[in-house]
């Protein structure tokens, strides 16, 4: 694992009227680890993820990108939003070529294929390739917002909630996918879940947003050592030792 | 930066060998393409491709040479014989392999002559689906307003005071300022063509009469139709799109009672009272016409109309308001209701419902003048 930092998230406050959401929040993402962030519903996950990504700004704080500064790249940020956001205007085949249609000049047939490349490595069915978003299922629409997600091979992988609403099956498929992606790619993925599987199955480390702060951040092993209040609740609840055994059985 | 993708193809002693150079990935590899597939031919079974010298490498980059591969006589082969090393090449080519890159086939579609038939009878058809389906939904929104008057307990009144202020409140000044204008200009029309005859003073009459009997109520009906029928299509059909209809019908809420008749009660309360506002306006504006154009006083122009302008044109516009309202909450109302999952069907109903409606308040005025007419009123 190298130690170069992917994204660095310094001293970010970020407020909504009265509502403080994040307070000083300190995060580093290393380049070429795939980060889990959890913590409790509305702790500021899914606004740290927009934050990150440019959706939305942050009242106080800074977002760099230290490694890709330094060697001059233009980070491609790849973004699977928690409901899919297709295109519900385009089929699926054409939703994953949106990007690639935008950002590179390939053929219309050679961009076709590696759509459908993507739409198969995401585990979807050739069936569905020229069906609109709504006629399909919201496993399979999660599935082709991945694959949008990866179309063109981004530096910086964004999932909110990649397995929400997907039968186990599927979300251990989707598991091992994202993290052979991330290993061959040098992919560093940013990875918003509630999903403890997931966390054990591809999480090379946890960050644990809480208070408007990172709580904890580590391997799951460090994190439950030295775990206290809503942390050790959160992984050594019956759900948190269900998947602990679930990944040491494994 | 991103260093150009090259490769070297030598055919060895034993195999042929494919060698890539620079980085192969999504922006690169588009070059590519042509000199790959001219040299599929000639790879044999045993080509090797390889990867020492590759720098980054991506599933686009892995799709093209796989591509190349499966098109060569090599083709037949399991697995792409690999030499050098490289971070994830290896793991790439593999995944290619095993993923199906084979778009489906588009669905078929019907051209020619048997297309042009086939959308105009799929049209025809949806036409008459349409007509029937709003009949249908009058009916069920006349019971629903008949079962209001019999349990008065079921009435929203909250609901029905909200939708009279945000479309009828709020629509007045638009619909006053635009009927003012109308009046104006049919004012001017009459001094115009009037003046000819040396008849101006028909033009109190012409103003009159054209706001009372029909501009009035039409106006009014056409600039609801335009902002009132396509915010109750859009809001009713954002709620269908967001599942928030099926949330009350599980609750038991009637989306009938809760949505439709709210709107249907506050609407024929409404457009009759934007209807008088819009007759006075009108004749308010050509008034000023007269007064600035032709020299009638407002005093006479008044007395001119209490003269020959009974009260029963007013009523005949007037009593028209009530039906065109009805007409325009409920297509308004069934279009959003009509709305499916997605965003496109939400556009399409409420342009449906904005031309259904202009449509049926210009059928209905002339079916009210062919009836006005031969009542002689």
């Amino acid at each position: 694992m190298s130690e170069e930092i992917a994204i660095r998230i310094k001293g970010l406050v970020t407020r909504f009227g009265e509502q403080t959401v994040h307070d000083g929040l300190d995060l580093d993402v290393r380049r070429g680890e795939i980060l889990g962030v959890v913590g409790p519903s509305g702790c500021g996950k899914s606004v740290l993820l927009r934050e990150i990504v440019g959706l939305d700004e942050a009242t106080e704080g800074e977002i760099t990108f230290p490694y890709f500064e330094e060697n001059d790249i233009e980070p491609r940020r790849g973004v699977m939003f928690q409901d899919g956001a297709l295109f519900s205007t385009l089929t699926i085949l054409e939703n994953v070529e949106a990007p690639l249609r935008e950002h590179t000049q390939l053929s219309a047939p050679l961009r076709v294929h590696i759509a459908a490349l993507k739409l198969s490595m995401a585990g979807l069915d050739p069936s569905a390739h020229h069906k609109k978003p709504a006629q399909i299922s919201g496993g399979m629409r999660k599935r082709a917002a991945v694959a949008r997600a990866i179309a063109l091979d981004p530096e910086l992988l964004f999932l909110d909630e990649p397995t929400a609403g997907l039968d186990p099956i599927s979300a251990g498929n989707f598991d091992e996918m994202t993290r052979d992606l991330a290993r061959s790619l040098g992919l560093t993925v940013f990875l918003v879940t509630h999903d403890l599987d997931t966390l054990h199955a591809i999480a090379d480390r946890v960050a644990v947003l809480y208070g408007g702060k990172v709580a904890a951040i580590g391997t799951i092993p460090e994190i439950e050592k030295d775990a206290t209040g809503w942390v050790a609740e959160y992984f050594s609840g019956p759900r948190g030792r269900a998947a602990t055994r679930g990944a040491a059985e494994r | 930066m991103a260093a150009t993708a090259t490769f070297d193809f030598r055919e060895d002693d034993r195999a042929p060998v494919l060698a890539l150079r620079g980085d192969w990935t999504v922006d690169t590899i588009a070059s590519l393409e042509d000199d790959l597939s001219a040299l599929a031919a000639r790879l044999k079974p045993g080509a090797v491709v390889d990867v020492g010298e590759l720098g980054r490498f991506d599933v686009a980059g892995a799709y093209l040479i796989d591509r190349t591969f499966r098109d060569s006589p090599a083709g037949k082969e399991t697995r792409i014989a690999i030499r050098g090393q490289h971070v994830n090449a290896i793991k790439l080519l593999q995944a290619a392999r095993k993923s199906n890159a084979e778009p489906a086939p588009p669905p078929e579609k019907l051209t020619g002559v048997v297309g042009v038939l086939d959308s105009v009878g799929r049209s025809v058809g949806a036409v008459g689906e349409e007509i029937i389906e709003t009949i249908g939904f009058f009916g069920q929104t006349l019971t629903v307003l008949a079962g209001m008057i019999t349990n008065p307990r079921r009435i929203r009144w909250v609901s029905i005071v909200h939708t009279m202020e945000v479309a009828g409140l709020n629509a007045l000044p638009i619909v006053l300022l635009l009927s003012f204008f109308i009046g104006m200009v049919v004012a001017y029309l009459g001094a115009r063509i009037l003046g000819d005859f040396g008849a101006t003073v028909f033009t109190i009459d012409l103003v009159a009469f054209s706001m009372l009997r029909e501009f009035g109520v039409v106006i009014t009906a056409v600039i609801l139709a335009g902002r009132t029928n396509s915010a109750f299509t859009a809001e009713i059909g954002a709620m269908k799109m967001r599942q928030e209809i099926d949330a009350m019908r599980v609750m038991g809420i009637d989306p009938m009672d809760a949505l439709v008749a709210p709107r249907v009660i506050a609407m024929l309360v409404m457009t009759p009272i934007l209807t008088f506002g819009a007759m006075m306006s009108g004749i308010l504006g050509g008034l000023l016409v007269c007064w600035g154009e032709l020299d009638i006083s407002p005093a006479m122009f008044f007395a001119r109309i209490a003269e020959v302008v009974p009260a029963q044109h007013f009523w005949v516009g007037f009593s028209k308001a009530p039906a065109f309202a009805l007409a325009l909450a409920i297509i308004g109302c069934k279009q959003g209701l009509s709305v499916g999952g997605d965003v496109g069907s939400l556009g399409q109903r409420v342009t449906t419902s904005v031309v259904q409606a202009i449509f049926m308040v210009i059928l209905l005025d002339a079916i009210f003048a062919l009836w006005f007419l031969e009542m002689n009123w």
